[in-house]
């Protein structure tokens, strides 16, 4: 709620200046195919942006006068790629025993001037998640009940943040300030009661000035989501029973390559689930799975995100998703659980993730289908500019 | 109220109840949960075998078994004919289901039901196992903490037995601080426990205080109270001997690990009522500097049965292995038994040793380790005699639901015996 106040205050103000400085800026775009992803693909599509948001969409459209016209006849536009959770640009975390620190955020960590928000733009994510602690992409299973190599700190890791990979400095990267709460869950009685006695010292307050208890209000009240990293399938059954007496918490599990064992408690709990975007083997056997595949099916909520935490992971990410689909996930699943799906996680759907009048013009140029291995990221627009244009690489300086 | 409504009332009370009479009873609705095994030779170890006979599941529990029960009609049947049908295995110490965290304090909350090692079990016919984490540290002699549970794949509320089921007591000939450590803790804590059952007893009549509690005794307390075994292990002779001292002092009960030399003193070991676990085929050198006899022998179990002391049987590795020497870890619990069965000791005796007795040492033979009426239904089917070379489990059930079936197997469906 306080989010979308904030957005509105935002809104306003930035209206405001607008009016007194320059005339409204207005860009429309002609395309082959307009792929909204939540409401089907438009075929000869306009979309119609104003100050930076979507103003009018469809193919019978009518283009202001004074609109810049970018017509781009063989093209598809299709939102930009949200990255749900990710360690990107920051450095490994840091080791240890269970702790609570709410109180910590993510965004001061941040390193604005990076190459690699530049390659992370080129390859068409707009929108990242920056988590806290950990990168939630885990892989690794227990071989003969024993967890391998050294790991971050378990229990509450702190805030997560929503950035776009574009900014001179945080503040131009922020997206939302307060995103969300991260826990990192080890299936342990001493991480199970360091989150409990966080969360029950939160659990009867309604607002608080401490900045240790405030944001697990928010967690608690569902007012944001909880981001929680879980490695094994058998750990989560733990989970849901340590969070059973916190029920208005919007959870969102970032789970491990296994996690298809507990499809049916998922889809039962209706917990939406972020996964590496990558098709595994069944355990010690050459068998292959796709796991998205089989919670999608079990009609869970998925994500997906790139399998490793570096450029390279986000630049082949599209050629992954394709392989998904190649092996039976749903093209429209697919689609909207690189969109909307995780911006809906991050709560910013209202914003973001979609082609929908009212959103933020945040949208890819693209020769061809977005998952066709073939395609290249010709632009990449966000809110209204365009931020990278091809080759690879090329960022366009305003 | 007229009379006229009173006498409907009486009457829809009757019809009801009639009705209520013929739902309970009726075989039909209490069939609907049953399962039935049929037509195997039930090794049921506390009672013998019985040929071609008929085990009955309800509620996860056995409720009948012998040869000529009537199978409900709804019951689902398991065709067993021409098979062997005994209790789930019970691997004293096999490692699964339980995540690798350092330091934890419950096991409870760190089981994985979702183990590769719990599937493995499933398919060696290892149905329940004591698990252990930590070990003793520093000069403490005691320490890690131990849990029975069940390798019911997928269902982490079905898999804990009991907990702290015995006390992991490390004391050795070379180390003599831990011994020392041991002992006097040992007796400080009998010495509370005397005076505050000499002040409960005297309570009200004189004016003495109570004995203030010894801190970090808790678990010597459980040993003098009786209520749990310690486990030592204790390969040599004289790490034994040592080890007896403590049932002679303290009156605490024992189980020896590891007892390679345990046929030395397999009388001394009797008298004492101490259960032993070991691993027939591990060979110990005899010690040349010692007088009398030493080192290991294939006929340890056999000495130990002769001598009246109960043991239970495990591998040389306690973990499930898809690799590496094969039939050494606990995949080959019942070829381990079969060592001691060549070692000259009867085959009733070795099964016992992986079934009932390895679950009277660890504390839940009133629930697993046996054929019996009113116990978990934890039954394993084999196609063969459980100690032939080419026996496989076809069939594991816990609590009566069918839990892993070769034929469906990832690693064994394409072997047969053929």
């Amino acid at each position: 709620m306080r989010n979308i106040c904030r957005y509105i205050l935002f809104c306003i103000l930035a209206g405001g200046i607008s009016i007194q400085a320059t005339a409204e800026e207005i860009i429309a775009i002609k395309a082959d195919r307009v792929d909204t992803v939540t409401s089907g693909v438009i075929e000869n599509g306009i979309v119609v942006i104003v100050d930076g948001r979507i103003k009018a969409i469809g193919n019978d459209v009518e283009i202001p006068e004074t609109a810049e016209l970018l017509d781009m006849p063989d093209k598809t536009v299709f939102p930009g790629l949200v990255n749900p959770s990710s360690r990107i640009g920051l450095s490994r975390p840091a080791t240890g025993g269970p702790a609570s620190n709410p109180h910590y955020r993510v965004i001061d960590e941040l390193y604005p001037h990076q190459d690699q928000y530049k390659h992370v733009l080129g390859a068409g994510f707009t929108t990242i998640g920056l988590l806290p602690g950990e990168s939630g992409i885990v892989r690794y299973y227990s071989g003969y009940g024993y967890i391998f190599g050294g790991r971050p700190s378990p229990g509450i890791t702190g805030q997560g943040a929503i950035i776009r990979p574009t900014g001179q400095n945080p503040q131009e990267m922020i997206v939302a300030e307060s995103g969300f709460v991260t826990i990192y869950f080890q299936a342990n009685d001493k991480v199970n009661s360091v989150i409990k006695s966080a969360l029950d010292s939160a659990k009867s307050k309604t607002d608080s000035t401490d900045p240790k208890v405030q944001p697990l209000v928010d967690a608690l009240q569902g007012k944001v989501p909880t981001f929680v990293m879980c490695n094994l399938p058998g750990e989560m059954l733990h989970l849901f029973k340590l969070l059973e007496p916190y029920d208005k918490m919007k959870l969102v599990l970032l789970a491990g390559t296994e996690t298809h064992l507990i499809a049916k408690e998922l889809a039962k709990r209706k917990i939406p689930v972020i996964l590496p975007a990558e098709i595994n083997f069944e355990r010690n056997t050459l068998n292959r799975i796709n796991v998205p595949r089989m919670l999608a099916e079990a009609e869970v909520k998925i994500a997906l995100k790139p399998e490793s935490d570096n450029v390279g992971g986000h630049e082949d990410f599209l050629r992954k998703i394709a392989e998904l689909v190649k092996s039976g996930l749903n093209r429209e699943i697919a689609k909207k659980a690189i969109t909307i799906n995780p911006a809906e996680m991050l709560g910013i759907d209202y914003r973001l993730g979609s082609l929908d009048v009212g959103k933020d013009a945040n949208l890819l140029v693209l020769s061809g289908d977005p998952l066709d291995v073939g395609t290249t990221i010709d632009k990449v627009m966000i809110e209204g500019k365009v931020v990278h244009k091809a080759p690879l690489g090329e960022t366009i300086d305003e | 109220m007229s009379k006229k409504h009173i006498r409907h009332i009486v009457l829809i009370l009757l019809f009801i109840s009639a009705l209520s009479m013929i739902f309970i009873n009726s075989p039909l609705s209490a069939a609907e949960d049953v399962t039935a095994i049929q037509g195997g030779d039930l090794y049921t170890i506390t009672g013998g075998i019985i040929k071609n006979g008929i085990i009955l599941i309800e509620d996860g529990k056995i409720s009948d078994i012998g040869q000529n029960i009537a199978i409900p009609e709804k019951a689902k049947v398991i065709d067993a004919g021409g098979k062997v049908v005994m209790p789930g295995l019970i691997g004293v110490g096999a490692e699964f289901g339980v995540i690798g965290y350092p330091d934890i304090n419950k096991i409870a909350d760190s089981l994985d039901p979702f183990d590769f090692s719990v599937s493995l079990a499933l398919a060696s016919g290892i149905t329940t196992s004591m698990v252990s984490t930590g070990r003793p540290s520093g000069d403490s002699p005691i320490g890690g903490i131990t849990a029975v549970i069940k390798a019911s794949y997928g269902d982490v509320d079905q898999m804990l037995v009991k907990e702290s089921v015995v006390q992991p007591v490390m004391i050795s000939n070379r180390d003599w601080l831990r011994k020392t450590t041991f002992k006097q803790n040992l007796r400080e804590a009998q010495n509370y426990l005397r005076k505050l059952s000499e002040y409960q007893q005297a309570k009200g009549k004189n004016k003495a205080a109570e004995p203030k509690k010894p801190r970090d005794l808790d678990a010597y307390f459980r040993l003098l109270r009786r209520e749990v075994p310690a486990v030592i292990p204790a390969s040599t002779t004289g790490d034994i001997l040592a080890a007896l001292e403590f049932v002679d002092e303290f009156g605490i009960r024992m189980v020896l690990a590891n007892a390679d030399e345990a046929w030395i003193v397999a009388e001394e070991i009797s008298k004492r009522d101490v259960r032993v676990i070991i691993t027939p085929r591990q060979k110990r050198r005899p010690n040349e500097d010692i007088s009398g006899p030493s080192g290991s022998t294939l006929e340890n179990a056999a000495i130990l049965k002769k001598a009246g002391v109960k043991f239970a049987i495990i591998p040389p590795s306690t973990y499930f292995e898809t690799w590496g020497v094969v039939g050494r870890d606990m995949m080959a619990l019942p070829m381990e038994a079969a060592f001691a069965v060549s070692g000259g000791l009867d085959e009733q005796t070795a099964l016992e040793a992986i079934t009932i007795t390895a679950a009277e040492i660890i504390g839940v033979a009133d629930r697993v380790g046996s054929l019996q009426v009113g116990k978990d239904a934890d039954i394993i089917i084999l196609d063969g005699h459980p100690f032939h070379h080419k026996t496989f489990v076809e069939t594991t059930l816990i609590n009566g639901k069918v839990l892993y079936e070769k034929s469906k197997s990832i690693y064994f469906a394409h072997i047969t015996n053929d």
